[in-house]
């Protein structure tokens, strides 16, 4: 137990740390793109810190929805934290791992922002909250359908041995999993609201989904929602890490092995961060109507692992 | 101009002694004493509204005289029908030119003349604050502050068209928006996303430009002219002097002229890269837009040597320009040149290289040609549509009517083709101004004269968005009536037609591939 409490209290103070150094990182990627300098990287640490002090103001149509929102939000994001080691993989313990609750943690983060978004009553708030739940209607059966094939691929429905088998052998005697990594990394880009899906740097009102649903939030509430936010990419990022190239993982704990292991995710997060930002540089949002064909190729891959899956086995 | 005055009169049956020509190629044709409706619904069958006006106390006539300025395809000249009132009451033209309907409601603010068969007589520029005997455009109304209404009853405010069924709900977006731009309402009807109708409401930031030039000399209305819209400066600078210049008799010197062209050209090329920049941002692919951020900023240095204003500012001046542009700066500009159609040709590739873009932009917001006329939609807009109509070839000023201009017209309306449209123009933009800087610019003043004479008359010029008229009328030395109206104040009913059917997060888009000034509208 001692040896959870350790990799509880490690995990998520990582976590907590680098999300928003990778949230700076896409956006200084971008910048470089278009020919700008950008933000400082630690940009994401001054606006989270700078929100957290400021006023909170209700919309005063709002409920106790959305009062309860930014903390249900950081809570739901912490627990799933605790499925993702980004330092080493814990002894097992039951229900933590298991990776269809690891959606609904996602997912029920989720709908209570989506509730938030209706909950003060503005035009845009529910716009955005009626987009996100279209959408999701779409990629969640895409999501369901990934992670299923993760669970066939490794047979196990817990994350943590799936990145136990996958440390233990290389991906060129695994191809389906790179076939998956691109579907989880559509899953990456459609989940944290990025192009083409929405566009986060906008400020144009009528075509956001995510921003939408936080619009009417201020203060600390929008400061967690934020780092909820970033916290919820660095687990899809993780995720996709993990099973990629999970090298670096520790299988033990240690003061060395940790070290090492921080020192690798950084490294290998700041190489999909800059991916992530150069594929968002590269394309334009699709329309809205048009989204759905994006998710399905994310399904197809998934389809097409779990064919390759089967002939291997025969 | 002959043979359009005895085909006019034949057209219209008029005797010949009610039209006259003007100063600056228009006829002005007086209808007291024959049937108005008549007229009007003869004239709707061929000629197009430019702009409906009002003037109080015009040349002697007691009272209020309405101005209905027309265009005729294939006619240089523009004619001014006059119609002169004797009470506060007037017909309304709107059933048979739908542009009109704005302009009837705005004389029906400024002037409290009614309209008596309208089919909407709503207050348009005056908002509910303003008292309802408030009538800015009077000559007995001394401009000055005024007390406006603090409470507004439910039964005061504005009525928006109203919509009901099952799943329709209204989206009130603006006049404060999300991003640092100006200020307009924009009433959504939607059933889930598609639109299926927007109405636009503007005002919310009118300046009172045409009372605050009454009373001025001509001379001190130049930077009036200038700050009607940030974007436009030399066109709207260009057509008041123009006017003004045809009222006095002045010419303006060649050298003049041909720099003018230079700016009015810069202007176009600037406004331009800006909206195409402004549809790849809304689209999302800041990479792509980048480029042309880049090309506009790049001019806008090169307007800042040209004439020390990025913006173009206090040069075009009546008579001529302000002062003389150095020798220096026209060099570093044509040697600039050489190099900005390869430029520009690269961020186009990149823009059409992805199908992203393309697939986005492709059958957006289409305006239908069939709207273009009734409507007056007009600039790179009706051109994108199928619509044959510039200014500069239509009623040339200065010397347009020496210049190989050619019209890009495309026929299927949509945000693609308004972008293709303004990229064609660039081109040619950057050819006329190459082609008059390699000829040389003729030695010599850049300066006639400003000695002002009375009278009126039209300056027509077509401004990035399109067609912009000014109508000046000088009295005693003095600006007695100014009257303005701008691409964007026709344009923007083009958004409403064009929205319907598509989805709200395309709105932005469909916006920007107009790019209608605020400004420009809320004189």
């Amino acid at each position: 137990m001692n040896s959870f409490m350790l990799y509880s209290i490690l995990n998520t103070a990582f976590v907590l740390l680098v999300s928003p150094l990778f949230i700076s990182l896409i956006k200084k990627t971008k910048a470089y793109t278009q020919g700008r300098r950008g933000p400082s990287l630690f940009q994401t640490y001054y606006l989270i810190v700078k929100l957290m002090k400021k006023e909170v103001i209700y919309s005063s149509n709002s409920s106790i929805i959305m009062r309860i929102t930014p903390y249900l939000n950081i809570t739901f994001m912490l627990a799933a934290s605790l499925f993702v080691p980004l330092l080493f993989i814990p002894a097992s313990s039951p229900g933590i791992g298991n990776i269809f609750l690891f959606l609904y943690l996602l997912v029920a983060a989720k709908f209570f922002m989506a509730l938030a978004g209706l909950d003060a009553g503005s035009t845009f708030g529910g716009m955005g909250s009626s987009r996100e739940m279209t959408l999701s209607a779409v990629i969640e059966p895409v999501v369901i359908i990934v992670f299923a094939t993760l669970a066939f691929v490794f047979r196990t429905m817990n994350m943590h041995e799936m990145f136990t088998q996958s440390l233990g052998t290389s991906i060129l005697v695994n191809p389906p999993v790179l076939l998956i990594s691109l579907s989880l990394f559509i899953i990456l880009i459609v989940e944290t609201s990025r192009i083409p899906v929405d566009n986060p740097e906008t400020h144009l009102e009528l075509t956001m989904v995510h921003e939408a649903m936080i619009l009417e939030l201020s203060g600390s509430n929008l400061a967690l929602m934020e780092l909820s936010h970033a916290i919820k990419q660095t687990l899809l990022m993780g995720l996709l890490i993990n099973i990629l190239m999970p090298w670096g993982l520790a299988r033990e704990p240690g003061l060395v092995n940790i070290g090492v292991a921080a020192a690798m995710f950084i490294m290998k997060g700041v190489i999909l961060a800059i991916i992530v930002g150069l594929f968002e540089s590269s394309v334009a949002k699709m329309r809205l109507f048009r989204l759905p064909a994006l998710f399905m190729q994310a399904f197809f891959l998934a389809f097409v692992t779990i064919l390759f899956e089967l002939l291997n086995r025969l | 101009m002959k043979e359009f005055i005895t085909d006019i009169v034949k057209y219209l049956k008029l005797s010949d002694a009610s039209v006259r020509e003007g100063l600056n190629h228009e006829l002005y044709v007086n209808l007291a004493g024959y049937e108005f409706r008549n007229t009007m619904e003869l004239l709707s069958k061929e000629f197009s509204l430019i702009a409906v006006f009002c003037v109080q106390n015009f040349n002697g006539h007691d009272g209020f005289t309405l101005f209905y300025a027309f265009e005729q395809k294939g006619r240089y000249e523009v004619v001014v029908f006059q119609r002169p009132l004797s009470s506060f009451q007037a017909t309304s033209v709107a059933d048979l030119f739908p542009s009109a309907s704005w302009y009837e409601r705005e004389i029906n603010d400024g002037f409290g003349i009614e309209f008596t068969d309208a089919f909407d007589k709503r207050r348009l520029f005056l908002h509910e604050v303003y008292p309802p005997d408030f009538h800015p455009l009077l000559k007995a109304f001394r401009n000055h502050p005024i007390e406006t209404r603090k409470d507004i009853m439910p039964e005061q405010e504005y009525r928006f068209n109203e919509f009901a069924g099952e799943g329709v709900y209204q989206i009130p977006v603006g006049p404060v928006h999300a991003g640092i731009i100006e200020p307009g309402h924009f009433r959504f009807s939607v059933i889930g996303e598609t639109i299926f109708n927007l109405e636009i409401r503007m005002f919310y930031k009118h300046r009172g430009v045409e009372k605050l030039a009454e009373g001025k000399t001509p001379l001190e209305c130049v930077p009036v002219a200038e700050s009607i819209s940030g974007d436009e400066t030399a066109a709207n600078a260009t057509a008041f002097c123009v006017a003004v210049e045809k009222i006095s008799g002045i010419d303006v010197p060649p050298r003049a002229w041909q720099l003018r062209t230079v700016f009015l050209e810069l202007e176009r090329i600037y406004s331009h890269l800006g909206d195409m920049a402004g549809m790849i941002t809304d689209v999302a692919y800041p990479v792509g837009a980048s480029n042309f951020y880049i090309l506009r900023e790049e001019i806008l240095r090169q307007n800042s040597a040209i004439t020390g204003s990025r913006f173009l500012k206090n040069i075009v001046a009546i008579g001529g320009l302000k002062h003389d542009v150095a020798i220096g700066a026209l060099v570093g500009l044509l040697k600039y040149l050489k190099t900005f159609p390869a430029s520009l040709k690269d961020a186009l590739d990149l823009a059409y290289r992805s199908p992203w873009v393309i697939d986005r932009l492709e059958t957006t917001g289409i305006i239908e040609k069939r709207l273009i006329d009734p409507l007056h939609i007009t600039g790179p807009a009706a051109r994108a549509s199928g619509v044959d109509t510039d200014t500069r070839i239509d009623h040339p000023y200065g010397i347009y009517s020496h210049l190989p201009l050619q019209k890009h017209v495309l026929e299927k309306g949509d945000v693609m083709c308004r972008f293709a449209v303004k990229a064609a123009e660039i081109m040619d933009s950057v050819q006329i101004i190459n082609d008059l800087l390699i000829e040389g610019i003729k030695q010599g003043e850049v300066f006639a004269s400003t000695r002002v004479r009375d009278g009126y008359a039209l300056g027509v010029v077509e401004s990035p968005r399109g067609q912009t008229m000014h109508w000046v009328y000088i009295k005693n030395g003095l600006i007695d009536r100014y009257k303005v109206r701008t691409a964007s104040y026709c344009n923007w009913r083009a958004i409403e037609h064009a929205i319907q059917g598509n989805i709200v997060p395309d709105f932005p888009l469909i916006n920007k591939s107009l790019n209608l000034s605020y400004a420009g509208t809320d004189l």
